[in-house]
């Protein structure tokens, strides 16, 4: 297991390597530079100009110059600054990362919420109105376009019932309350969606469960039912949706943009996309290379997790 | 079709059946009867079954049902409510909505299977040989596919959209890189769904038989495991279509749609949100549309899983 | 899209500048007492903190650097420069008190206010405003369109403390509209190494914080110099908080919950009922001209090269299915630069070719030029871009042309002009305070704007834009462009279709503000500066 981890662990090098310098090519194969961006639709016409632009940003060099460059410089501790602000990359890309790691936690935890007492009670209450419910209300939340969703949850909650704020972003160390106050409609509005999947996810491993030899065993046992079920099944049929919900969290810190754009989330999600628009070179690595890392530790976490849990598949 | 074979030990005769092609095709076909049958023990796919056929009946009658040509505008018709004479009312340039979506789910439809498809051919040989094979190539390849994961799949459509632009190519072209970009999307997880299974049949008694038989190592993951891996496969496969359909919406919002006046769902819904509240009968149609769509591809492909597994009794 | 909505608002806001009353100005211009008739009705508060939720966000702090535009950036607040604007648009003194020319139009003289200070402390002195200009024409740190609005400036001459004297190239009318505080905002000499994370001007409010499409904080800068009609100082708000939403929907929504007390836009398809709907519960301020769009063609390369198929696809348009469709009857359409709402609207000028399908398709035939196809594009945000050239691109195929639309994010736009691979572009321009700002940058066919855009090359269009620069007489300069907007609408490097128009909307608790009518909500003695929180 130790072996098997360290293993993963060296490997996400050259997966990061790969992926950055992939990353770097398909953005530079991209027409125009960040040059037009800065000069707006007035444009930067004048040759010259432009050269002389291009070489105080330097992008004049070669490309894998640049990415050299850049590699460099992050090894460092350096991750440059962005083309457009001209702010460190501190500021303009790792500022963000909690607003969406909030947003992401928080969605993961509603969905929870929702999907496992949801997905439990369709399992064990099977062909009542209950299940019939469940299995409608979860068909339908990964049936809707996501920023349809999010409009009509700002249109309804926010307009209509005025029970929440439809935007902005408190920082909860700044004001817990407020900053989760503003975070309910964003976080459900993604959270609905994840909760879908992971009710159908719960009812489906529940069933599986209830199946087993062992509950009819802990049954005849005289065990209570509630017992049985919360104790026994629900651990086991935890596993896969736990594993699951750690890929989904993983996928939804870069996956956010459209939330964010919609509930004027400043998150890295948006960020990155706006930085792909705008050809931001040091926003788009740093961007790439964070996201990167979590999402492929996050499979690294699951993975383990499975293993663990999972004694019959074993390590290969 | 039988084969004699002569077992060198016990020299006598014994039929073992090889499969040839023909017999595999029986067996396909016999595999199709019995999926018909079982259809009927789950619901959800009956219904699933049912929708998908509905949206596949519009496809095929588009052009008899659809009345009005999808990019014709009209401004004495603009944002018109549902009525005789435009079943789903006129957008914001007077174009009529029923067309509109008819002709929209006949190009949609199409992309998200040929996605798929995409998907599918590359992700599934991808992950047999990773997950049958072992060692450093699974291990390679596993690594490619979790940087694959971590890749902004925006940026590839992209490239192909802007190389398309670059290249002055219109029409077919624009949907085609659409296709690939979402092909290349799936594969990664289609690719470590396969290989999730071929790992755990690998580990089965009938691989261990083979193998003893003289199986060539080809053979085995081609002819033995991957039919056994068919059932999650074709269950994500569904859901894979439905999700194309909501990627497709969401790059419409992010302004990266097909270029107008392309008949999308995703860009009518993208164009209606001005109207959501002034006018919601018309906001409304072809959101419902896409939700129907992936609706139904999540109820088939939640019935099938229904059907394939053998260890549901009556689910 | 945060990065094209934001340049393509700063695409908006080429330099615009207006004379104030064309001519020399000589003598003193009040020291910014003013009283706003609104302002006037009650009495205003002090405090209170303006929540103030806009489409777009800037996207960097450096002042001459990055264009802030005065109709959607909070930021812009902080700014002011030699010249001012008022409710009207037009020119008025700023920093610089007063300024006279000499005949020639070739050398300006600025008296400074005396006691003008930066938000650091600093004293806004001639010194100040040469070190400004300079870095204003410094080709790697200014912004185009802040270092174009210099491009005249021959030569910054310190006369005394407080006297700055401008030496152009070219004699100009035109030039006090180039010093306008937008796009030439001065900020402190010595905060220039720190430009890029903490602004210091010397406008009416003091920067604070800016968390990128999140929040823009700023402060009343209590020494601001200008004071309302009893002598108090502005502005009177203690704060101004500005809110980037993109989304139209929440935007509008934020204010309808009492989250934004103000917004600077919404959907045209709102704006059309809104203010009936909401009457009594939320005020609204119309800006009558905020800018002009119009499909630009590539008179170079392409099937505009022929002036026949340029007429045919004018006769093509319908403007006022374009006006129901995309603008929902809200503003009006074009037959010139400047909308009857801006002091700058000339008599006289001779429309384009009117709305005739037939007549196209049969232009179309007569220059052999049926089935030709044609590459339109346009940016997808704002969306009344995509929204009018979809309109066009119809209009276009009815009459025969095969029409290749394609939204282009703004890098790619900006190459295709560059490179001359566009036919016809579905564009805005923002107002311009002087003419001369417009039509010396798109028509004029020395102007890189020009070139890279229609590369119209028209002698008589540019002895009259040069005359008018020359042209000291408001009136005289009014006949000129409107004969040089007839000559536009004749040879067509660009149509006209419509004159934008913004709806603001507020809380009735929001007092004494009033935008001016191009949509700039900083100006003297009015917008934000006399507006109060009840």
């Amino acid at each position: 297991m130790l072996a098997y981890t360290i293993n993963r662990i060296l490997y996400l090098i050259p997966v990061l390597f790969i992926l950055t310098v992939v990353v770097f090519s398909f953005v530079h194969f991209l027409p125009g530079d960040v040059i037009d961006v800065l000069g707006g639709q007035e444009g930067v016409f004048d040759p010259a100009v432009r050269q002389a632009l291009q070489q105080e940003y330097g992008l004049d060099k070669p490309l894998y110059v640049q990415y050299l460059v850049w590699l460099n410089r992050v090894l460092h501790g350096n991750f440059g600054t962005s083309l457009v602000t001209r702010r460190p990359i501190a500021i303009e890309f790792f500022q963000r990362i909690p607003a969406t790691v909030y947003l992401a936690l928080v969605s993961t935890a509603i969905s929870l919420m929702i999907a496992v007492p949801l997905g439990t009670m369709a399992a064990v209450k099977r062909h009542t109105v209950v299940d019939y419910a469940a299995q409608v209300l979860s068909l339908v939340g990964i049936s809707i376009p996501e920023f349809w969703f999010a409009l009509l949850c700002v249109l309804f909650f926010a307009l209509y019932l005025g029970w929440l704020p439809s935007s902005e972003y408190y920082s909860p160390l700044d004001h817990f309350g407020l900053s989760l106050k503003h975070m309910i409609l964003p976080a459900a509005a993604l959270g609905i969606r994840q909760a879908a999947i992971t009710t159908r996810l719960t009812r489906s491993t529940m069933l599986d469960e209830v199946q087993k030899e062992y509950v009819d065993t802990a049954r005849s046992l005289g065990l209570p039912e509630r017992r049985v079920i919360y104790r026994y099944t629900l651990r086991n049929a935890m596993i896969p949706t736990i594993t699951i919900s750690g890929l989904q969290l993983a996928q939804l810190l870069g996956g956010t943009v459209v939330v964010e754009t919609i509930f004027a989330w400043p998150g890295v999600g948006r960020t990155l996309f706006e930085a792909i628009i705008s050809r931001d070179f040091p926003v788009i690595q740093a961007g790439v290379l964070i996201l990167g890392i979590a999402v492929v530790v996050m499979n690294l976490l699951v993975d383990l997790l499975y293993r663990v849990l999972n004694p019959r598949v074993r390590l290969a | 079709m039988a084969k004699t074979v002569l077992l060198p030990d016990e020299l006598v005769d014994v039929e073992v059946h090889v499969p040839t092609l023909t017999l595999y095709v029986q067996r396909f076909w016999d595999g199709l009867h019995n999926a018909a049958r079982e259809l009927y023990k789950s619901k959800t796919a009956l219904i699933g079954a049912l929708m998908l056929l509905v949206l596949l009946l519009l496809c095929l009658l588009t052009p008899y049902i659809a009345r009005y040509d999808p990019i014709k505008q009209n401004y004495r018709e603009l944002l018109q409510t549902p009525s005789a004479k435009h079943y789903f009312g006129t957008d914001r340039y007077g174009r009529d909505i029923w067309s509109r979506i008819l002709w929209g789910g006949r190009r949609l439809l199409l992309i998200s299977v040929l996605a798929v498809l995409v998907g599918l051919l590359v992700g599934i040989p991808l992950g047999t040989l990773s997950g049958y094979y072992g060692r450093w190539i699974d291990a390679f390849t596993m690594r490619v596919v979790d940087a694959w994961l971590a890749f902004p799949g925006i940026l590839v459509y992209l490239l192909l959209a802007t190389l398309v632009r670059e290249w002055k190519l219109a029409g077919v072209w624009n949907d085609l890189a659409l296709i690939f970009a979402l092909g290349a999307n799936q594969i990664p997880r289609l690719a470590r769904l396969v290989r999730g299974t071929v790992l755990a049949e690998k580990e089965k008694e009938y691989v261990e038989a083979c193998r003893a038989i003289g199986e060539s190592s080809l053979y085995i993951p081609l002819r033995e495991i991957l039919p056994n891996c068919v059932s999650p496969v074709i269950v994500q496969a569904t859901v894979s279509l439905g999700s194309t359909l909501l990627v497709i919406a969401a790059l419409s919002f992010l302004g990266l749609g097909s270029p107008p006046p392309t008949p999308d769902w995703g860009s009518d819904l993208n164009l209606s949100r001005d109207h959501m509240e002034s006018r919601p009968l018309i906001a409304i149609f072809p959101g419902l549309a896409i939700s129907y769509a992936v609706l139904a591809f999540n109820l088939f492909g939640d019935g099938l899983r229904d059907i394939l597994d053998p260890r549901m009794t009556d689910r | 899209m945060h990065q094209a909505t934001q340049a393509s608002e700063s695409e908006l806001s080429r330099r615009a500048f207006l004379a104030a009353t064309g001519g020399i100005l000589t003598g003193a211009a009040a020291f910014g007492v003013m009283a706003q008739a609104g302002a006037a009705q009650r009495h205003p508060t002090r405090g209170g903190t303006l929540r103030f939720a806009t489409r777009a966000d800037i996207s960097g702090l450096d002042l001459h650097r990055n264009i802030i535009y005065l109709v959607s950036m909070p930021l812009a607040a902080i700014n002011q420069g030699l010249l001012d604007l008022d409710a009207r648009s037009e020119p008025v003194p700023g920093v610089a008190a007063a300024w006279e020319a000499t005949p020639d139009l070739q050398r300006y003289t600025f008296q400074l206010r005396q006691g003008v200070l930066f938000h650091n402390g600093r004293e806004v002195d001639a010194a100040a405003v040469k070190w400004n200009f300079a870095r204003m024409q410094d080709a790697k740190i200014a912004h185009p369109l802040t270092r174009s609005a210099l491009e005249n400036v021959q030569e910054v001459e310190v006369v005394d403390k407080y006297t700055v004297r401008c030496h152009l190239h070219t004699p100009s009318a035109a030039f006090p509209a180039d010093v306008v505080y937008y796009p030439c905002a001065l900020m402190a000499p010595d905060s220039a190494d720190r430009a890029d994370l903490h602004p210091i001007g010397c406008g009416p409010f003091k920067f604070a914080k800016w968390d990128r499409n999140n929040i823009t904080e700023l402060v009343r800068f209590e020494n601001y110099f200008e004071t309302d009609a009893e002598g108090n100082s502005l502005p009177y708000l203690d704060a101004l908080l500005g809110r980037p939403k993109r989304e139209d929907r929440v935007r509008l929504t934020a204010l309808r919950t009492g989250e934004a007390d103000l917004i600077d836009s919404m959907a045209y398809a709102d704006a059309a009922d809104f203010a009936t709907k909401y009457a009594g519960k939320f005020q609204t301020w119309e800006v009558p001209t905020l800018a002009t769009s119009f499909i630009l063609f590539n008179l170079e390369k392409g099937p505009f090269t022929d002036k026949q198929v340029r007429l045919a696809a004018a006769h093509a348009i319908d403007h006022e299915a374009i006006n129901q469709a995309v603008f929902h009857g809200r503003g009006e359409v074009a037959r010139g630069f400047y909308a009857p709402a801006s002091p700058w609207h000339a008599q006289g000028v001779e429309a384009w070719p009117p709305y005739d399908p037939d007549k196209a398709r049969f232009l179309l035939r007569q220059a052999r030029a049926v089935g030709t196809e044609v590459a339109l594009q346009a940016l997808p945000t704002p969306p009344y871009m995509q929204q009018t050239a979809e309109l066009v691109q119809a209009m276009w195929a009815e009459v025969g042309f095969k029409v290749r639309f394609n939204l282009y994010d703004e890098v790619a736009l900006n190459q295709n002009r560059r490179e001359r691979t566009f036919h016809a572009d579905s564009t805005a321009a923002s107002y311009r305070w002087d003419p001369d700002g417009w039509f010396s940058r798109q028509i004029l066919s020395t102007a890189p704007a020009t070139r890279a855009n229609s590369g119209f090359r028209n002698e008589r269009a540019d002895r009259l834009i040069a005359e008018a620069r020359r042209t000291a007489e408001r009136q005289k300069r009014l006949e000129l462009y409107a004969a040089i907007d007839s000559l536009v609408n004749a040879e067509l490097p660009l149509l006209y279709l419509y004159h934008l128009t913004l709806l603001e909307a507020g809380s009735m608790r929001l007092k004494g503000y009033q935008p001016s009518v191009s949509g700039a909500f900083s100006i003297r003695g009015g917008g934000i500066r006399t507006a109060w929180m009840e």
